[in-house]
């Protein structure tokens, strides 16, 4: 007889409940000499492609199973509770009596493990809804069964609610057999299903009754027994087995895997918790220190001790056990089709015909669209790609996808395509994507090559907020049946696993909450070195020992998967066979999601398309309506504007780019100001070594001076001057390095991408280093030039970017900068509803200030859902006053030129003509609006730059004036939105357009029947201002003037008025308010709200200063101090000491060649973004300060980087709010000179950032706390709904690899 | 479950076990030998690790046995003990 095989295992993917991932499991089975093994994971399939990935690797059998919840037929669980009434108080009182028994020993016996009995006694007869008693069975799909499993997986899901998949024996008898009534599936029958419960409940004609119901349902039913010595274990698996004996059924032996080894059960005991949301407890928790992957030794003696000694008896169960492994073992490459080489069978879309000339003939007709027909390189490169792509049998693939591409542009939705997928000219010419890879050397061997293991993956990049629409509409083109979106598995961070532990140990939610945020974005098992490695959580208070306990368990949480969700892209296009490949489920969001990851469709040879929301692509469409909406001009923005605008690649020179896709970081913004890009070209090297290899790598050096002619490129052989060029001898681009090797070698392109492959781990550097250095001597280069050619592709060739990537991402980096520099209002008004980028809203709208856009404020007759622009008719520069455009604007436009004259140097107060003061009237409304655009249209036309020559010379007279300025924004105005308030729901902000206008607060209040706490703000921010003429701010309140507090007071007397009005007949709608009391608002004996109290209750309302920035009040005591403004910053001499004084936008801690963890903080000062480094030396005393606080005053050295690029070496810093405090404080204690002794104190030396460094084989030192993941675009927009009262939350950026606010002392 | 007596002594002594086939087969008592004809329980205990120190506390594994020594045949229950590696006689039937 063979060895043992393992039936019953849950691995990692068991969620919330295994522990080890499937090959760890798979690499135990085989140590312990085991030929087969099984992964039977809770609820779904989630690890089993994996799992056969291992077991073909370790050369053992794979078994693919589900342990699922069972029920009873057509009935919710609460009947099959009911059905088993009596078994459970029978098994209770057994249970109590032996409970009560050990109990009175406690005393001798320590009391811990006794308690684990005596309360659970209890327990039992308390609580009916114990998760213990739940029933379950495992069900494994025989040799064929892999469609029958997957499709019965799928009906658990969608029977139950979403995470709360069940079957019933019903379900199972119709996925057991197939057509002809062979069995598909195996049931195992356990201790957790019905019989099992029946037996252990001494039930005995219940167990045989229902052991019948099952074998005439299923054709393949066994009895599972097992037994953890766990109580009364040995004495249900005797009882099953004496039942599958009288029935004739076959008994397996399973050890029901949870652990691979029993020290990980207190893993399991914190998942148990977590699970049950329920606090660390006995009476919470399985016993699971035996539930271990055993040896097939101890499983002997387990089976033993099951058939109590009967060693015939011992022996047919593991025969039988060994029986179902054998007609259960999966051949992997049916299933995993990508394990073979060439791979088994894909399973591509039906298209409706033969792809392959449906395929042909598009490309044709594409040559002829994109005016290459006569190009003999494309012909050439056309049928180079076809070839491969033929051999590959992946037409279909590509033709599905240009259907789906076509689709979704027809839909209207912006759609680019990204990666890797640009190189490939097929994609071109079939219209997928709108780079020609031609034209900027990208190769198609990055994407699809002979010698590629995996298929091609074809991304394209859809508008954010309409990327679920085009999911929608692949869903209805393909049918459910064909197309499923692709999972992913959230796994336990630092965060979450502290946030799991801390209520699984009873800790207070806000507790737990503080506690949680106070770490970066890290690993898990990273929490405790981090306490004391990081100088901002040093001195935290969190490092005290009551939190040990919580830390250490977190810690072991590390990586296992936490829940599943919806992957950001993935969509799988399959055939009508994909239910038979893949478990579906329903997503949150109630599309169908298959149960694999990424890599696991790819391997389980699934085609997918990648269609992700990219929300600057929200952001670009928005700001295209908006000029069509409010100029009149539609533009077409992928072929109607010109690629080598010279105003915008000033804009990007001069380092203007905030806003701008790719390159606003304070690093980008560095690097384009030194790069000074001037082609789409530039554009795509600016990208490629913004990344943390090339950076670190220092490529940027020596490829910044050849390109400005300081040094002369240099090439290792006159032959690699082909491919080096472009980048003046660096090694920037994958392509490149696949173009080195082909040089060198002459192995052919498919050949240079294996190498190139290899290159990332040492492992494979030296097998390339062997394999390159005697094919390159082959080749006749002597032994110096083949040196010199490996070191640069030692050093860089792991880290070059693809070109086709940074080809595909410079598209839209450039549209975005052309619409910021030509329409830069609506520009804004797209970024700011859409928020693509790292900053947060507040300083968007700084910026959109320092371009000239005026910032409207909210108004209830004027703002809509979205940001929106309008025309203030103020033309550049022409200095016009709130007279100008006060009688074309209204009183709002005339209230931001105000703030806009502020600006100049004048007091900020806001200056209106009385006139205005009246509530505006119905009839005044419509048309001053259109007289305002009708005005701004004749003006506006400078910004024009469209349409051919007219537009060239309309430029250049407008950029000689603006490029003084920079104010290329001047003459629109940005309102703010409705839905930039907080808390206002959608249905709100529905009521609010829909009912535009209004006449009077009640008026507001009746007819689009905001909350009081909505209407109370939207009165806090200024919303009815216009119409009743409010200024607050303003230096002269007098009693008598109505003022903002006064409209509050009324909304609240609207509030009390229509809830006594509900009381009294019960009908909001038909409630009707006196009319003398509706449309006059007495002022009150409330003084105004002053100008600070204006900006706080911006910043707490739409979180971000919109009347002023929030600098300005404290201009007195940074003028005091000295503090330099960053538009003087390039007036300092390098080397000099400075203050320097902001808001704080952004912190960054990225990878940075030293190998340190260094902080990158970025300040606002309203003249101007400040960026300052935290180099290790000084973060003891600075690190708290800069992640804790928001308005900070620094003293760094100043450093010049570029001509027009300055940055600050920071020695120390201060929050502005305490120098503030200080300051006003009395004297001797406070005061200015107070002030000046405190930031002339020299901090005292402590210790820096631990941690060790990551080092890499070319000496590349990475700090662990430095993110190397991608870091823009993750808003923290959700953290910040779920926290209302801090608005903080998304006030500036921080990296994943700093914490936000370290407020989180405990005491 | 099988006993001579339904009443039991608690005791909680120190006792040496000799173990075969991952099983105990002999302990001495009270400076008595005896030998295990019959092991009638087995099941083990998890201890409740959160509650202690950073070490695994391990758990307890109980035995009922039938043993004999030359007094006579009686039940009894042994723990061991796997952070200690301890053996402690808790009760006895006889």
């Amino acid at each position: 007889m063979g060895p043992f095989v393992h039936l019953h295992v849950a691995s990692a993917y068991s969620l919330r409940y295994g522990t080890a991932f499937p090959p760890a499991l798979v690499a135990r089975a085989a140590a312990h000499g085991m030929d087969a093994l099984a992964l039977t994971d809770r609820d779904g399939l989630y690890g089993v492609i994996k799992h056969i990935r291992a077991c073909h690797a370790e050369g053992v059998a794979p078994v693919a199973g589900v342990d699922l919840v069972l029920r009873a037929h057509g009935g919710h669980e609460g009947s099959a509770r009911g059905g088993r009434g009596s078994g459970r108080s029978t098994a209770a009182g057994s249970r109590g009596h032996r409970a009560g028994e050990i109990a009175g020993a406690e005393e001798i016996w320590d009391g811990r493990a006794g308690e684990v009995w005596g309360r659970r006694a209890e327990e039992i007869r308390r609580d009916a809804e114990r998760p213990e008693d739940e029933r379950r069975v495992v069900v494994l799909a025989r040799a064929d069964g892999w469609g029958a499993l997957c499709r019965l997986v799928t009906a658990a899901h969608h029977a139950g609610e979403r995470g709360a998949p069940y079957v019933t024996r019903e379900m199972l008898a119709e996925h057991a057999s197939g057509h002809s009534g062979d069995a598909r599936l195996v049931v195992l029958l356990g201790p957790r299903s019905d019989v099992g419960r029946a037996a252990a409940g001494h039930r005995d004609d219940e167990a045989r009754a229902l052991l019948a119901a099952w074998r005439a349902a299923v054709p393949d039913v066994v009895v599972e027994v097992t037994d953890q010595y766990g109580y009364r274990d040995a004495n249900v698996a005797a009882r099953m087995l004496g039942l599958a004996d009288w029935a004739g059924v076959p008994a397996v032996l399973t050890n029901a895997v949870r652990h691979l080894d029993a020290a990980d059960h207190q893993v399991g005991n914190v998942l148990d918790a977590a699970r049950r949301l329920a606090p660390l407890h006995a009476r919470h928790l399985e016993q699971s220190s035996q539930a271990y992957f055993k040896s097939g030794e101890e499983m002997g003696r387990v089976a033993d001790r099951v058939c109590g000694g009967d060693r015939a008896r011992t022996a047919r169960l593991l025969a039988e056990t060994r029986r179902v492994a054998e007609r259960c073992a999966l051949d992997p490459v049916e299933i995993v089709p990508l394990l073979s080489d060439p791979p088994g069978a894909l399973h591509l879309p039906e298209i409706g015909g033969d792809p392959v000339p449906m395929l042909r003939s598009r490309c044709e007709e594409g040559l002829r669209r994109r005016g290459l027909e006569r190009s003999k390189e494309a012909g050439e490169r056309l049928a180079a790609e076809l070839d491969i792509i033929e051999r590959k049998r992946l037409s279909g693939y590509f033709v599905a996808v240009a259907g789906i591409t076509d689709m979704i542009r027809g839909m209207g939705v912006r759609c680019a395509i990204r990666g890797s997928g640009a190189g490939s000219l097929v994609n071109y010419l079939a219209g997928i994507g709108e780079v020609n890879p031609l034209e900027h050397g990208l190769l198609m061997e990055r994407f699809l090559s002979e010698g590629r293991h995996g298929l091609p993956d074809i991304d394209v990049d859809v508008e954010s907020a309409r990327r679920l629409d085009c999911y929608r509409a692949i869903l209805d083109r393909y049918g459910e049946a064909r197309v499923a979106c692709v999972s992913m598995m959230e796994t336990y961070r630092a965060r979450s696993a502290i946030r799991d532990v801390g209520s699984a140990m009873g800790l207070p939610p806000h507790e737990i909450d503080a506690i949680a945020k106070a770490f970066p974005h890290i690993r898990a098992k990273q929490i405790r070195a981090a306490l004391t490695d990081l100088p901002e959580l040093r001195d935290s208070g969190l490092n005290d020992r009551s939190l040990e306990t919580v830390f250490r368990l977190a810690e072991k949480l590390d990586g296992l998967p936490r829940h599943i969700a919806l992957h950001p892209c993935g969509v799988l296009v399959g055939n009508a066979a994909l239910r038979d490949r893949t478990p579906v489920e329903r997503s949150m969001l109630d599309f169908p999601m298959s149960q694999f990851d990424k890599d696991d469709v790819e391997e389980a040879g699934l085609l997918k398309l990648d269609v992700l929301g990219v929300r600057m692509q929200s952001a670009m469409a928005h700001a295209l309506d908006e000029v069509e909406r409010v100029d009149g001009l539609r533009i077409d923005l992928d072929g109607g504007v010109p690629r080598d605008d010279t105003a915008t690649y000033d804009m990007i020179c001069s380092g203007r780019t905030i806003g701008c896709f790719q390159i606003e970081s304070p690093g980008q913004r560095e690097l384009v100001a030194k790069l000074e890009p001037r082609t789409m070209h530039d554009l795509i090297v600016d990208i490629s070594l913004f990344r943390p290899g090339p950076v670190n790598s220092d490529m940027v050096t020596p490829y910044l001076e050849a390109r400005h002619g300081f040094r002369r490129p240099s090439y290792a052989h006159e032959e690699l001057r082909g491919p080096l060029r472009e980048t003046h001898g660096v090694v920037v681009f994958h392509e490149q390095v696949l173009k080195v090797i082909d040089v060198m070698t002459g192995c052919g392109l498919s050949e240079a991408e294996k190498a190139r492959r290899a290159l990332d781990t040492p492992e494979g550097r030296e097998a390339v280093h062997d394999w390159f250095v005697p094919l390159a001597g082959e080749r006749g280069f002597d032994p110096g030039t083949v040196e010199k050619a490996w070191k640069v592709l030692d050093a860089f060739g792991a880290f070059g970017f693809c070109k086709a990537h940074a080809a595909a991402f410079a598209l839209p980096t450039y549209q975005s900068a052309w619409l910021k520099r030509h329409h830069a209002a609506a520009f804004f008004a797209g970024v700011l509803t859409h928020e693509p980028g790292m900053y947060p809203g507040r300083v968007i709208l700084d910026e959109a200030r320092r371009c000239g856009v005026e910032i409207l404020a909210l108004d209830v007759n004027r703002s809509g859902r979205d940001w929106r622009i309008e025309r203030t008719g103020d033309g550049a520069g022409d200095g016009a006053g709130p007279e100008a455009t006060g009688s074309q604007a209204g009183p709002a436009a005339g209230e931001a030129a105000g703030e806009d004259g502020g600006k100049a140097g004048e007091p900020l107060t806001l200056r209106v003509r009385p006139g205005d003061l009246e509530p505006a009237g119905e009839d005044g409304r419509g048309p001053r609006r259109e007289n305002g655009g009708k005005a701004g249209e004749k003006d506006g036309g400078t910004d024009g730059g469209l349409d051919g020559d007219a537009g060239e010379t309309e430029e250049i007279r407008e950029t000689g004036e603006i490029r003084e300025t920079g104010e290329f924004g001047r003459g629109y105005g940005l309102r703010v939105p409705f839905s930039a308030v907080r808390g206002a729901s959608e249905a709100e902000i529905d009521r609010m357009v829909a009912g535009q206008p209004y006449t009077s607060v009640a008026d507001f209040w009746e007819r689009a029947r905001p909350s009081r706490p909505v209407a109370e703000r939207i009165v806090e921010v200024g919303g009815l201002d216009a119409m009743y003429g409010l200024h607050p701010g303003g230096p002269r309140w007098r009693p008598g003037r109505l003022t903002r507090r006064d409209l509050i007071a009324q909304v609240g007397a609207l509030d009390r008025s229509s809830a006594a009005g509900v009381a009294a007949k019960g009908d909001a709608v038909a409630v009707q308010l006196p009319m003398g009391f509706t449309e006059r608002v007495a002022p009150g004996e409330l003084p105004e709200m002053t100008e600070a109290e204006v900006v706080e209750a911006e910043l707490a309302v739409l979180g971000m200063d919109v009347s002023r920035h929030v600098i300005g009040f404290h201009d007195e005591l940074l003028d005091a101090i000295g503090v330099v403004r960053a538009k003087d910053l390039l007036r300092q001499r390098n080397g000099a000491e400075i203050l320097v004084a902001g808001v704080k936008v952004a912190t960054q801690t990225p990878a940075v060649r030293s190998g340190q963890r260094v902080i990158f903080l970025t300040l606002d000062d309203s003249t101007g973004p400040i960026d300052l480094t935290f180099f290790e030396s000084v973060q003891a005393h600075t690190a708290a300060t800069v992640f804790g606080s928001w308005l900070l005053v620094a003293k760094g050295v100043v450093r010049r980087t570029g001509a027009r690029a300055v940055s600050l070496r920071a020695l120390h810093c201060w929050d502005l709010v305490d120098l503030d405090e200080l300051w006003r404080a009395p004297a001797p204690r406070g005061g200015i000179d107070a002030v000046r002794a405190l930031l002339d104190e020299k901090p005292e030396p402590g210790g820096g950032v631990g941690g060790r460094r990551i080092e890499y084989g070319n000496g590349y030192r990475l700090s662990p706390y430095s993110d190397i993941g991608p870091t823009p675009g993750v808003r923290d927009a959700a953290a910040f709904l779920a926290h209302p009262g801090e608005p903080q939350r998304r006030l500036w950026h921080a990296s994943s690899g700093s914490s936000g606010a370290t407020r989180a002392r405990r005491r | 479950m099988g006993g001579r007596s339904v009443l039991s002594r608690l005791y909680g002594d120190p006792i040496e076990v000799w173990v075969r086939d991952g099983r105990p087969a002999q302990f001495v008592w009270r400076d008595r030998l005896y030998g295990i004809r019959q092991v009638q329980d087995h099941w083990v205990v998890a201890r409740e690790w959160w509650k202690t120190s950073d070490t695994d506390p391990g758990e307890r594994r109980f035995w009922r046995v039938e043993a004999g020594a030359s007094t006579g045949v009686g039940t009894y229950e042994l723990r061991f003990d796997t952070a200690s590696s301890g053996w402690l006689l808790l009760r006895a039937w006889d």
